[in-house]
């Protein structure tokens, strides 16, 4: 065999089994498409078998039924005879009585004119005149009298009983009636089942009696507002659905809302009463995750959402699930539940990422999932409190980079409320209150002047930053002849001078090592550390001293030269 | 290069040594002092050159500064030398306490008679790490540098001389301009002659403004009573004049109450071996 012949043989052998793999995958899409007709029809005959199983159910409750019916009729039809027959024998008696009367009165006046007939031949047979005489005249008179007597021969019974017609109107009823169905009763309504609901519908089911027959069913509802009119006639508000089964998705409702809802069953016959009316309630509108109130650190992260829902709803559900770099899901998910206000503070792995979202809760479901929130657990996340920020303080869009402007601002402007720092051009950030470390760095320049570091939340907002012992700082004053550092806390500063002025710097806090240290980042050069035990949660802080700008930078992973 | 142990002595769960050998470089007999931490049993560990300053031996510094337990914590060797060769007869040697014996300024002299033994620059920068890097768990490529007064001048010096050399240097009130102030002016015209332009070899200040090398990171702390502060010894101003100039990152802390003696250096050793932890165990 040549090489060409080789080749040819393996063209073919190979189109073989190209071909035995066409044939291959059209047996394989023929027997799923089998497979599938052979489901379709198991299915089919278990739904035939159902249907038969009902038809019988049904044709044997009919047949009880007819039965029932005409026993019914029969016993009324042989309750009537017998009625009617001791009505006769009751007449015939009555008759009878009155025909034996009259008899024994014949009887009595035959035996009277027999009596009278025999003295009058007696007298007629008298030989003794005298005694004729005597007696023929009495005897005259009592015949005349006798004859005078009337005698009444008709019969004192008619001869036709009376026979009353038979009402058998009822009979009649119950013999039409029997091809009648009666109508439906009330159905009665199920209440709300879980997940049933949605934010704009509702799934309702009902049930009715297995003797009913129901042609259709007319669902309507209506919602259940607190601050309804107390005028119940104001019925406009109810809405009506016809439906043939026993459910019905009601649809086009409002979010977070209470229906009231109540069915009624017609058939030919005529209309159920209502059900029992049910209250059910759609699902909530998804809250919004405000993500510049949200704040993150390796350990925790607390997320603050807008309920989304003008009314209150139940609780919230935060749903955390852990992700790769590009956001897709590589770990579980799990869920905080039941959480009742608009904010939750989550432990959290370190060096780690999440997608968090969140949902609300009434008693008819969860929503859908809000906005979802991105957390990295490198770092320490955290955003300016706008609302401490000194009038004279603007923030960049992003939100961390502050500005204090050269203009004056017109007293007007100057605003200030119980939170708001009135002296010291600062602001404060929101940092999550978790003991531990986190760790932010800040961009300055250098000429500005500026104090940074950390403050309890209630630090006097008359005073300086570093002024009090509520607050921790790193403070910058430019001086005719150097740039001078402070790091002042109630006042206090040490004595150090700085060689290098840093303009990035890094601010590490250690709740439990009791430390606030500051650094060089661009050196990695450690500049100072306060020690102190932290009595309770503090922010961090900025503020400027002079006209400038400083911005924050963090969610970044804490360097290690800052962990010694 | 045979050593001798001198004494031997556990301490934070370590060993403080004082050994004594015979170097080449001053042609005496000389002692210093190391500190083992425990982590040497098992691994190299980097080491940390302690100069010490005016009158003192290898001993104050084991005795006095109590750095032991940081340098077991970080795992650093603690080499401590003596301050000047001892016992080399030299006419002059001992007639006062800031020339001569306990003073050797960690220069090498050129000036007879003392060019021949006082070489403590080439001695702690060079024969000891050598000495040391052979007889000991020490890691060679990670080494720094701290000291007190003239030590603190020798240990800027080392550093400022040798870029690279050492990870990083910190010091106890250094006398940071040796050139400008009576004790340096007295040594350097004592083993480096008349010409003091060879002094600025020498000299901290004038060594940061043309330092040409890796990124350093000084920590300097200085008693606010330090009555050499006060008498122009010292003279911190200038180094940080020129290292601000140079842009050489210091951080020099003013701590107010604390005079120049061991006392100050005990307060705040802690700092400092935390301050080397940081570049030596990077």
């Amino acid at each position: 065999m040549d090489l060409y012949d080789t080749r040819g043989v393996l063209d073919v052998i190979e189109e073989c089994f190209s071909g035995e793999e066409e044939a291959d995958e059209e047996i394989t899409i023929t027997r799923n498409k089998l497979q599938e007709k052979v489901e379709e029809m198991e299915n089919f005959a278990g739904h035939l078998e159902e249907i038969f199983l009902t038809v019988e159910e049904n044709f044997g409750r009919q047949e009880q039924h007819l039965e029932q019916h005409y026993n019914d009729v029969l016993q009324t039809l042989s309750q009537r005879y017998d009625d009617r027959a001791a009505r006769l024998v009751e007449e015939k008696k009555v008759k009878m009585e009155a025909l034996y009367g009259q008899l024994l009165g014949c009887g009595q006046t035959m035996d009277s004119s027999k009596e009278l007939i025999e003295a009058a031949q007696e007298v007629y047979r008298s030989q003794d005149k005298r005694l004729f005489l005597q007696a023929v005249m009495p005897t005259i008179k009592r015949i005349e009298e006798f004859a005078k007597e009337e005698m009444d021969l008709t019969l004192c019974t008619p001869l036709e009983f009376h026979t009353a017609e038979d009402d058998l109107s009822d009979v009649k009823t119950m013999m039409d009636s029997i091809n009648i169905v009666p109508a439906p009763s009330a159905p009665v309504i199920n209440p709300q089942m879980a997940n049933s609901a949605t934010q704009t519908s509702l799934r309702v089911r009902w049930n009715l009696f297995s003797d009913d027959t129901v042609e259709f069913y007319e669902l309507y509802y209506k919602p259940v507002l607190e601050d309804a009119p107390v005028d119940h006639t104001h019925g406009a508000d109810v809405s009506k659905l016809k439906v043939k089964e026993t459910h019905c998705t009601v649809t086009d409702l409002l979010p977070n809302a209470q229906y009231e809802l109540w069915v009624t069953a017609t058939n030919t016959t005529g209309i159920s009463p209502a059900s029992e009316k049910a209250l059910y309630m759609t699902v909530p509108s998804p809250p919004a995750v405000k993500r510049r109130e949200c704040s993150s650190c390796p350990e925790a992260a607390l997320i603050r959402w807008d309920s989304g829902n003008n009314n209150p709803v139940d609780s919230y559900t935060v749903e955390i699930t852990e992700t790769d770099t590009r956001g897709v899901q590589c770990g579980g998910a799990e869920s905080i539940v039941a959480v009742p206000t608009c904010q939750c503070l989550i432990q959290l792995q370190q060096e780690r990422r999440y997608m968090i979202t969140v949902r609300a809760v009434n008693i008819g479901g969860p929503s859908e999932r809000s906005n979802p929130l991105a957390v990295s657990t490198t770092g320490t996340l955290f955003h300016l409190l706008e609302d401490s920020a000194h009038p004279c303080l603007s923030l960049s869009e992003d939100g961390f980079t502050m500005f204090y402007g050269d203009e004056e601002l017109p007293l007007s402007a100057l605003a200030f409320d119980d939170d708001t720092f009135a002296r010291c051009v600062a602001v404060l950030g929101d940092l999550l209150p978790v003991r531990g470390r986190h760790y932010w760095e800040v961009e300055v320049d250098d000429d500005t002047e500026f104090r940074i570091g950390v403050a309890y939340k209630d630090t006097n907002r008359n005073a300086y930053l570093g002024a009090t012992n509520t607050s921790w700082c790193m403070r910058h004053i430019l001086t005719p002849t150097r740039h001078k550092y402070e790091f002042l806390h109630d006042g206090w500063s040490p004595d150090l001078r700085i060689t290098v002025n840093p303009v990035r710097i890094g601010v590490a806090l250690d709740y439990d090592g009791g430390t606030l240290s500051f650094y060089n980042v661009e050196l990695e050069q450690h500049l100072y550390t306060f020690h102190c035990h932290f009595q309770s949660y503090v922010h961090p802080c900025f503020a400027l001293d002079n006209p400038g700008a400083l911005t924050v930078h963090n969610g970044m992973e804490t360097p290690g030269y800052t962990l010694l | 290069m045979a050593l001798t142990q001198v004494s031997s002595n556990k301490c934070a769960g370590g060993y403080q040594k004082v050994f004594e050998h015979d170097s080449s470089e001053l042609q005496c007999k000389m002692k210093f002092a190391v500190y083992i931490p425990p982590k040497a049993e098992s691994d190299k560990c980097p080491v940390f050159y302690w100069l010490s300053g005016l009158t003192c031996t290898e001993q104050n510094f084991i005795t006095k500064a109590g750095a032991q337990q940081a340098a077991a914590d970080h795992g650093i060797i603690i080499v401590a030398p003596d301050t000047s060769p001892r016992g080399c007869g030299i006419e002059g040697e001992e007639e006062s306490w800031d020339f001569g014996t306990g003073a050797g300024f960690y220069v090498d002299a050129t000036q007879g008679p003392w060019s021949a033994n006082y070489r403590m620059y080439s001695y702690v920068t060079d024969e000891l790490p050598k000495l040391i890097n052979a007889n000991f768990p020490a890691d060679p490529d990670r080494m720094s540098i701290s000291g007190h007064s003239m030590g603190g001048h020798g240990a800027l010096v080392c550093t400022l001389r040798n870029p690279g050399k050492y990870k990083t240097v910190s010091a106890f009130a250094p006398i940071c301009n040796p050139i400008q102030c009576p004790w340096g002016q007295k040594a350097f015209s004592g083993y480096l002659g008349t010409d003091k332009s060879t002094w600025e070899a020498y000299d901290a200040t004038v060594l940061a403004a043309s330092y040409d090398g890796p990124q350093l990171d000084i920590l300097i702390d200085q008693g606010g009573d330090d009555q050499f502060l006060s008498s122009s010894q010292l003279l911190p101003d200038h180094l940080i004049a020129a290292c601000s100039a140079k842009k050489i990152p210091i951080v020099f802390r003013r701590q107010p109450g604390y005079d120049h003696s061991y006392f100050f250096i005990y307060s705040f050793m802690g700092d400092h071996i935390k301050h080397h932890a940081k570049y030596l165990n990077a």
